[in-house]
């Protein structure tokens, strides 16, 4: 049959995020696919290179507008490591805490993309709402609603408001109380099975050999989670689950968003618990006169979607010399997003690629 | 971490293969390799074989008052691998030793005017896109990389983008200050 | 189905009464957190200009303009940040770096406007624009914009515990009171190192400071170059407008530090201290600075007095090639920096140090000398191009109440403990005077009794006209005071000096205050003549000011010297009297009356005088 070129975004219902894929089609099978992307490349890296430490901080949560808050972390725990700089104890407890929540929203952010592109609006606009009530918790606790510019090298930037807890505790509870709906409409709906079962597979010996990392690699049954293997924050300091499955579909992929999603609330109310009194910031030298030693590190986190790693280059000036942000969409977007497309369907190539949780901005960066 | 023994057994080991490259082991327990551009890929390779299989990053840094460029490989190990599913719930502890943690930094580097290595695609295939990435801001070509054109600009230039001596805000001046600005109708 | 579709239009009809559950936008604003970071507030009385919030925006959406009907004072700038809202992220940096905490943000983020240029703005607060914040019965959301703002609508503010400066001090290392007190010891033992490295961290690099000080200091400069472990650059910064350093790291009245955005609410930097550090530090100048005089012009030139002004004015001029020749009746230099700081704050070995480098450069100095008698005055008019007159104050006054000539005066008490020997002291000590002068003359008066009656009680007593918040002395030298256990009598004015039979000094008679200043702010004290009090001392010391003294002049010259209405001596902009080629600064001149300040008038006379000498004729 003959094979055509085909345009699948910037502009497209199945794209979410300004990304683009050029497919070679052979009816409506896809032959090859070849990333395009470049649309939301604003050259980060190079700017952070001309800003001061200090003037990087509220810059780097915009690479990725679903989860700005593990770019605010991973640059902190970057500078920190570097500059020496310790952090208080409450606040690695509420970096946690703050994370967890912000992993939350940006999982149901990923549920709305998903379930939209699949046709699920009232899931789509329900899984928002829910995510709006968490905006409103962090816009509580930081002032701003997306980009909170609130975990800074030294700690964080403010303690928790007056009666912060109780009211996080119980927007907790609220959209927890929705998981029966959300499951009864989506998850356990035969529609979202048929359409994301067997859907968009990554072996486990294609993943570990491609650099998979997060849910990508979870859904292939391998417990790879930064947050236990190399712990920062609060992680080792409670008890919590890395889930995994066996498939590596689709479908495999966002029930374990599902169980994470639930496994963060979780665990937010046991770090709430545990929660030490005490100081929040120790202070960082004056930013006009801030200079880190020479040196590089590489750091990493778990973000929502995997790991995200900040290598981070000091020549002793005012300034980074370097940083290079591994972001996990990269690899997933524009690797093994490749591989996986090979002889799907047409009609799945938005499925496969919000089934991988591909973020457009932290690609281009 | 310092005397980690997974990065001092490695670091005998490649110390006495190689001979052209230089190991380091840092206060924090990092282990950093610096190789020659002839030997960076099979130090890779003997890295993926011993363990570090997992190619977290690809990196370059424009080193210049040295006149060099330096291609980062950043490597770590997948943990989760050999324990199974079923060690859920418990930090990793048992079987992996602490130092597989920590991630590898295997360094090499280039003369900055025509900067060339092999690509490392055929070692780990998640380099492609590094690479392709690095060719287009920094401009170092690799070879036997199969599809060197743009990942993210639309733009030639004459000094890749990403290195020091790429003036930005001249470059913005060049480029938009030619734009007229749009009159707004009132 | 009639019947049913009948009750289900009345079902929906019921919903037209009902409140609607979605929200109803914009009618139904969602109020946003206390926290919110929205549009800026400026506080403009507390606002100083400084300008940091401009250095720290990412984005440079700040940018400092002059406003020009804006009354500063010392420590303040014309300028007020403005803002642009296109470029702005609201990440409040600015927030958190703002020394007097002046600029906040609001919950206010309501602006929409088809012209560009409103989204540039002067953000001001309801305490100084009550035309754009508006009372809530005046607001309407409709019109919310960037000038149709709420009131108190504060939202995310600052907060010390999580500023991006550091409000406290690094403690500078003292003897402690009691120890100090039993002998000349220097109180303060100076920063090391570390510490002034961690001090000179502290500066915002604002600049405020270098207003404020008389002789316009490189101080961001030189703190700079002691944060990057630099003090032989910092010393060459310091020697480009002061040449010493020494002294006035111990004695400077720091103008700038009461100008140092940190100080609005914390601690300001220890910009003295730091001098000081820089001067202790460095053990030879003269090759740290590698100065060389100028080029010889062949002019020569007098100075009357080796002063903090007649030293500088010395630097000055010998910098530019002129020969100076300094004449000073006292055996070294210093001029009354030499007799009149006690040696626990300014050891002699200081003022050596600064005198000597200024001497290595060529200048000749005559001590020992007196003009007036060992040298006449006319001779150095002959004999010079010019003559600068920096003879400061150097005659105390005295209360002239009954019996006050069984007093002693405090020049001549503080001069003659540093330049000859210790004072025979009692065990009851008086002083009287509330300055600086007093403070030391009680503190050295209480030392002496310490060291001539070991374990004995002592008592010294100040008796002042003011009360403590008008008294003249700096607060930090009252407390120290206080600390060292003399005993204050504060709005209490002298009488009478009692005597015993013998005809020796017994107390003094005292009467209680009423006030010090008259309406127009002059000093015309006035007492409650009926209460009284007796204060027991046997020694008594004045401190209650000093005067000059012309008398070295001949008289005819003297009536063409014009004075100015502070009864100081006026000088033109290039610091000339009005006798030509006499120029003249330091006490004589200003009413600052400190060594700072002396050394600015040095440095306007010093180009006065080089521009006078090489006038065409």
């Amino acid at each position: 049959m003959r094979e055509l070129e085909l345009y699948f975004g910037p502009q497209h219902l199945g794209m979410v995020g300004n990304l683009s894929i050029t497919l070679t089609v052979e009816g409506d099978r896809v032959v090859n696919a070849a990333m395009n992307p470049g649309y939301l490349h604003r050259g980060f890296e190079k700017l952070m290179e001309q800003r001061s430490w200090i003037k990087n901080f509220p810059m780097v949560c915009r690479m990725n507008i679903l989860d700005p808050d593990s770019m605010e972390m991973i640059y902190a725990m970057a500078v920190e490591k570097l500059a020496g700089i310790e952090v208080p104890e409450r606040a690695h407890y509420i970096r946690s805490i703050y994370l967890e929540l912000a992993r939350a929203g940006s999982h149901l952010f990923g549920l709305w993309a998903y379930s939209n592109m699949l046709g699920f609006d009232t899931v789509a606009q329900w899984a928002m709402y829910h995510r709006d009530l968490i905006l409103d918790r962090f816009e509580e606790l930081t002032g701003g609603r997306v980009y909170h510019i609130y975990i800074w090298p030294g700690g964080v930037r403010r303690d928790f408001p007056e009666g912060f807890e109780d009211r996080l505790v119980s927007t907790l509870h609220s959209i927890g109380g929705c998981v029966p709906d959300y499951d009864a409409t989506f998850f356990n709906n035969r529609l979202f099975a048929d359409r994301a079962r067997g859907i968009g597979v990554v072996t486990r010996e294609d993943a570990l050999a491609m650099g998979a990392v997060g849910q990508v690699l979870r859904a292939t049954g391998v417990d790879d989670d930064v947050r236990k293997i190399d712990p920062y924050a609060a992680y080792d300091k409670v008890p919590w689950d890395v889930h995994t499955s066996e498939d590596g579909d689709a479908y495999s992929r966002v029930w374990i968003v599902r169980n994470e999603m639930i496994e963060s609330v979780h665990m937010i109310f046991k770090l709430l618990d545990a929660m030490p009194k005490g100081e929040v910031y120790n202070r960082i030298p004056n930013p006009f006169k801030w200079r880190i030693p020479e040196g590089e590190t590489y750091v990493r986190c778990e973000s929502s979607r995997g790991e995200l790693g900040l290598y981070l280059v000091s020549d002793g000036g005012d300034k980074p010399y370097r940083a290079h942000f591994r972001t996990p969409s990269y690899t997933h977007g524009l690797t093994i997003l490749e591989k996986a497309l090979k002889g799907a369907s047409i009609s799945d190539v938005g499925n496969i690629m919000m089934s991988l949780y591909v973020v457009a901005p932290e690609i281009d960066r | 971490m310092n005397d980690s023994p997974m990065n001092g057994q490695l670091k005998k080991k490649l110390d006495s293969v190689f001979r052209d490259i230089e190991t380091d082991v840092s206060d924090d327990g990092r282990l950093t390799i610096h190789a020659t551009k002839e030997s960076v890929l099979t130090v890779l390779s003997l890295l993926k074989d011993e363990g570090w299989s997992f190619l977290q990053l690809v990196s370059c840094v424009d080193w210049i008052k040295q006149d060099e460029i330096e291609i980062v490989y950043v490597l770590s190990s997948y943990v989760g691998v050999e324990d199974g599913p079923d060690a859920k719930g418990e930090p990793y502890a048992k079987g992996e030793p602490d130092a597989k943690r920590e991630s590898i930094l295997l360094k090499t580097r280039l003369p900055r005017s025509e900067p060339s290595v092999l690509t490392a695609i055929h070692v780990f295939a998640n380099a492609e896109p590094y690479e392709r990435e690095i060719h287009e801001l920094f401009g170092v070509h690799f070879e036997g990389h199969p599809r060197l054109t743009p990942l993210f600009l639309d733009r030639e230039y004459k000094i890749p983008p990403f290195r020091k001596d790429f003036d930005t805000e001249q470059y913005v001046k060049d480029v938009f200050d030619s734009v007229p600005p749009i009159d707004e109708e009132s | 189905m009639a019947k049913g579709s009948l009750l289900s239009s009345l079902k929906v009809a019921r919903f037209l009464f009902r409140k609607p559950k979605t929200l109803r936008y914009p009618f139904e604003k969602k109020e946003p957190a206390l926290r919110y970071r929205g549009f800026h507030l400026n506080d403009w009385d507390t606002c100083t200009g400084c300008g940091n919030c401009a250095d720290i925006c990412p984005n440079t959406a700040i940018e400092m303009v002059e406003v020009l009907d804006l009354e500063v004072g010392p420590g303040e700038k014309n300028e007020r940040p403005k803002l642009d809202y296109g470029r702005c992220c609201f990440c409040g940096l600015c927030i958190d770096i703002c020394p007097p905490g002046s600029l906040r943000l609001s919950r206010d983020y309501f602006h929409t406007h088809f012209n560009t240029d409103t989204f540039v703005f002067v953000p001001k607060d309801e305490k100084s624009d009550e035309e754009t914040f508006l009372p809530a019965e005046n607001y309407s959301i409709l019109k919310a914009s960037l000038t149709h703002r709420k009131r108190d609508y504060e939202g995310f503010s600052s907060d010390l515990s999580y500023a991006l400066f550091e409000p406290e001090r690094v403690p500078m290392p003292e003897v402690p009171p009691a120890e100090r007190t039993l002998s000349f010891v220097e109180q303060v033992i100076g920063y090391d190192r570390e510490q002034a490295v961690r001090e000179a961290e502290r500066c915002l690099e604002c600049r405020l400071c270098e207003e404020a000080c008389p002789a316009h200091m490189k101080i961001s400069d030189y703190i700079g170059a002691i944060y990057n472990g630099e003090p032989e650059e910092s010393l060459r910064k310091i020697y480009e407008d002061n040449p010493i350093p020494s002294i006035c790291g111990r004695v400077c009245m720091k103008h700038c530090e009461d100008a140092c955005s940190l100080r609005l609410r914390g601690e300001p930097l220890a910009i003295r201290w730091l001098k000081r550090y820089v001067a202790d530090t460095i053990q030879d100048f003269k090759s740290t600075l590698e100065q060389q005089p100028g080029e010889p012009t062949g002019k020569k030139v007098a100075v009357i007095g080796a002063g903090p002004g007649g030293l500088s004015v010395a630097y000055f001029l010998r910098l530019m090639g002129d020969d100076v020749v300094v004449f000073d009746e006292l055996s070294g230099g210093g001029g009354v920096i030499r007799i009149g700081p006690p040696r626990y704050r300014l050891p002699l070995a200081s003022i050596e140090k600064d005198a000597d480098h200024v001497a290595s450069l060529g200048v000749e100095f005559r001590y020992n000398t007196k003009v007036g008698t060992d040298v006449r005055f006319q001779e150095l008019l002959d004999e010079y191009d010019a003559v600068y007159l920096g003879i400061g104050l150097t005659v105390s006054r005295s209360t002239r109440v009954e019996n006050a000539d069984k007093c002693r005066l405090a020049l001549d008490f503080l001069r003659k403990n540093k330049t000859e020997s210790m004072s025979k002291v009692t065990e009851e000590v008086i002083v009287i005077g509330g300055g600086n002068v007093a403070m030391d003359v009680a503190r050295e008066a209480l030392r002496l009794q310490h060291m001539q009656y070991p374990g004995e009680k002592v008592v010294t007593r100040m008796v002042s006209l003011e009360d403590w918040d008008e008294m003249p002395a700096t607060e930090e030298e009252i407390e120290e005071t206080r600390e060292e256990a003399v005993e204050f009598n504060p709005a209490w004015g002298p009488k009478k000096v009692l005597l015993d039979d013998d005809g020796n000094v017994s107390g003094l008679l005292c009467m209680k205050v009423k006030s010090v200043f008259d309406d127009e702010g002059k000093f015309a004290p006035t007492f409650f003549e009926d209460q009284e009090m007796v204060l027991k001392g046997t020694t008594i010391i004045e401190a209650i000011g000093q005067g000059s003294d012309f008398s070295f002049i001949p008289e005819d010259m003297l009536t063409k010297l014009r004075f100015n209405e502070m009864r100081k001596v006026s000088v033109d902009e290039n610091g000339m009297t009005s006798l030509p080629g006499i120029f003249a600064g330091g006490d004589i001149v200003n009413t600052n009356l400190d060594a700072v300040t002396a050394i600015a008038d040095a440095k306007i006379a010093s180009e006065g005088i080089h521009k006078w000498m090489t006038r065409s004729r």
